[in-house]
């Protein structure tokens, strides 16, 4: 478990004051922001590398605020992995294990053999990291960090460097790892897709504050800012004066509009597109003006009177639906669905 | 076009780095054929040059530890740290590069002589400098320290500030982390640093001849040599000195360019 209390540092001009978190014993917590939002500046405040100002920082209960790094037992994984390039695989793993009185404990010979064949590198621990693909150091790296046995796992991007079929590997593995061995993990990255993966909760981090913090289906489909919303890729974010002028569209925040919202949200591939009326939900008809090819789905953009919404579609049921651009169509969409903004 | 243009850039690159090697080879190859070997080998019998040599290699390689010791902390900490006037703190460090050497010597002259406060201390607690292999050492130091320490501030800068953090969070502390890791990784770029400390020192004759002309190193022999006998007499040193400089400098930098299998990039 960790938790951070009205944690403040400053850094040039960056600066963070007063934050708050808590992530539970076991589990997989991600934090989401932008580069410069103090993402990485956190974890290492965490892990004892950066000084702080002000707060207190407990782990499992205790509190490890003026402690060292080597006395806090959390390890860390960077973007960049920070291998040692002149140890060989093996020894890397096994760096941790030389600063621990009982490193010739049987537990850490088997957390080794474990590890090694969890992460599938047995056939490169002779090598040296220069000769290692992205994904095997990756996994070196996250076994390096394992084998002391640490309570906390801090992630730092860890798949931002890779190709994307290495990442979807490295990404299962991850997760893999954390049903296995049951760690406690705080990641952070800027991809909204692995936290939709890996993440168990998510915050979201914007210059130094944490802007909201909840399970990942609620973060996703319920954004509490704009800010929020635009970075979980929440495409049709409208303003409720807006659409207050168009009465068609008011069985859309009917129910927003009481608790004050100024925009509603909806998601994307929360829109259905068709060719006929759509029933069980409000369905609207409007005209294709822009398909942008994704490669693997479409980005519908339609026009209904005087709104723009933005769909996502498969290439498959684009075709299927023979959408083209300048096309009338019916699209449908779910007022439950419906995330208000502030 | 481009391409005619690329080839005549290699042509006027290659013209330029023959002159530079001619530059820097004939002159020394032309010292070690100007006299006969026979003289050279005489030469190497003379007491009072074997001392010279002796006291040159000698307090340079006191130098360079000197540098050393004093250097890569420093390094360290400015290849780590910001800090305010960290700027002028490495113009600082760079003075000496600078400095017309003899002007050098008498600056430390300044501080050493009995005139000042601090030779009046030294004479007081029985220090003697002046003219002695302290002050020899002190001259070849002040000249060749900043070699050493931007060798090892760069050789620092290379090595990731995370690795070390790495290495923190699995327990190593900050000294262990020093050792296992940064300087585990930087050394063959410091051993270069006190190769060039230590060539920079042996060849120093401005700021050691006003500190102390005697005792005599090799430097001050060859030009007593040239100014009393001249080219003859001052050229079988020089051979030797140079030969003596080169074996150290190859074996040196062999020593500093083998990397382990893994440190290759």
């Amino acid at each position: 478990m960790i938790e951070i209390q009205d944690l403040s540092l400053q850094l040039g001009k960056f600066k963070i004051t007063a934050l708050n978190l808590m992530i539970n014993t076991g589990e997989y917590f991600v934090l989401l922001g932008p580069t410069g939002s103090g993402k990485t500046v956190l974890l290492e405040s965490i892990a004892g590398l950066r000084s702080i100002e002000a707060g207190k920082i407990f782990i499992n209960e205790k509190e490890v605020t003026s402690k060292k790094p080597e006395e806090r037992n959390i390890s860390i994984c960077y973007q960049d992995l920070a291998l040692f390039p002149h140890m060989r695989v093996k020894d890397n793993i096994k760096y941790g294990l030389r600063f621990r009185k009982d490193h010739n404990d049987m537990k850490y010979k088997e957390n080794f053999e474990t590890l090694v064949e969890l992460l599938r590198i047995n056939h490169i621990l002779d090598r040296y990291p220069v000769f290692l693909s992205g994904g095997e150091k990756q996994r070196v790296a996250l076994a390096r960090a394992l084998i002391v046995a640490p309570d906390i796992l801090l992630l730092d991007e860890p798949l931002a460097a890779l190709h994307s079929g290495m990442k979807a590997a490295i990404e299962a593995e991850l997760k893999k790892l954390h049903e296995t061995l049951k760690i406690t993990i705080l990641m952070v990255t800027h991809d909204f897709k692995e936290a939709y993966y890996l993440a168990d909760r998510v915050g979201i981090i914007k210059d130094g504050s944490i802007m909201q913090i909840g399970p990942i289906n609620e973060v996703f489909e319920k954004p509490a800012s704009v800010f929020t919303a635009d970075f979980v890729d929440m495409k049709n974010l409208i303003t409720i004066n807006e659409l207050k002028k168009k009465p068609v569209f008011q069985v859309l925040f009917k129910h927003i509009d009481e608790i004050g919202a100024e925009f509603i949200g909806i998601r994307p591939e929360n829109i259905v597109v068709s060719n006929t009326y759509i029933d069980d939900c409000c369905c609207f008809l409007g005209r294709i003006s822009y398909i942008r090819n994704n490669g693997i789905f479409r980005e519908i953009d339609i026009s209904s009177d005087g709104a723009l919404f933005k769909a996502y579609l498969t290439a498959n049921s684009c075709n299927e639906l023979q959408l083209l651009e300048g096309k009338e169509v019916f699209f449908g969409i779910d007022a439950s669905r419906v995330a208000a903004i502030k | 076009m481009n391409k005619k243009r690329t080839e005549s850039l290699f042509i006027v690159s290659f013209i330029s780095g023959t002159i530079i090697m001619l530059f820097c080879i004939y002159p020394l190859i032309n010292t070690l054929f100007w006299t006969e070997p026979g003289i050279i080998l005489d030469t190497f019998k003379d007491q009072r040059v074997l001392k010279s040599i002796y006291l040159s290699m000698g307090a340079a390689t006191i130098t360079t530890l000197v540098a050393f010791v004093l250097g890569v902390p420093f390094a360290y900490v400015l290849a780590r740290k910001d800090f305010r006037f960290k700027s002028l703190v490495e113009s600082i460090v760079d003075i000496p590069i600078v400095i017309p050497h003899p002007v050098a010597g008498i600056c430390l002259l300044t501080v050493i002589s009995p005139r000042s406060w601090t030779g009046q201390l030294m004479e007081k607690a029985g220090i003697e400098v002046l003219g002695t292999v302290a002050a020899i050492v002190l001259a070849m130091t002040f000249v060749s320290m900043p070699f050493l320490i931007n060798a090892a501030r760069e050789a620092f800068k290379w090595v990731s500030p995370r690795m070390e953090n790495v290495s923190r969070t699995l327990g190593a502390n900050h000294t262990q982390t020093f050792f296992l890791i940064t300087f585990s990784l930087a050394w063959r770029d410091i051993l270069s640093g006190m190769i060039l400390t230590w060539a920079r020192a042996i060849s120093e004759f401005g700021a050691v001849i006003i500190l102390a002309y005697h005792p005599m190193i090799a430097p001050t022999v060859i030009y007593e040599r040239f100014t009393a006998y001249g080219m003859m007499y001052a050229v079988p040193v020089a051979v030797i000195l140079i030969l003596l400089c080169l074996i150290m400098f190859i074996i040196l930098r062999l020593l500093a360019a083998t990397r382990r299998e893994g440190e290759t990039t």
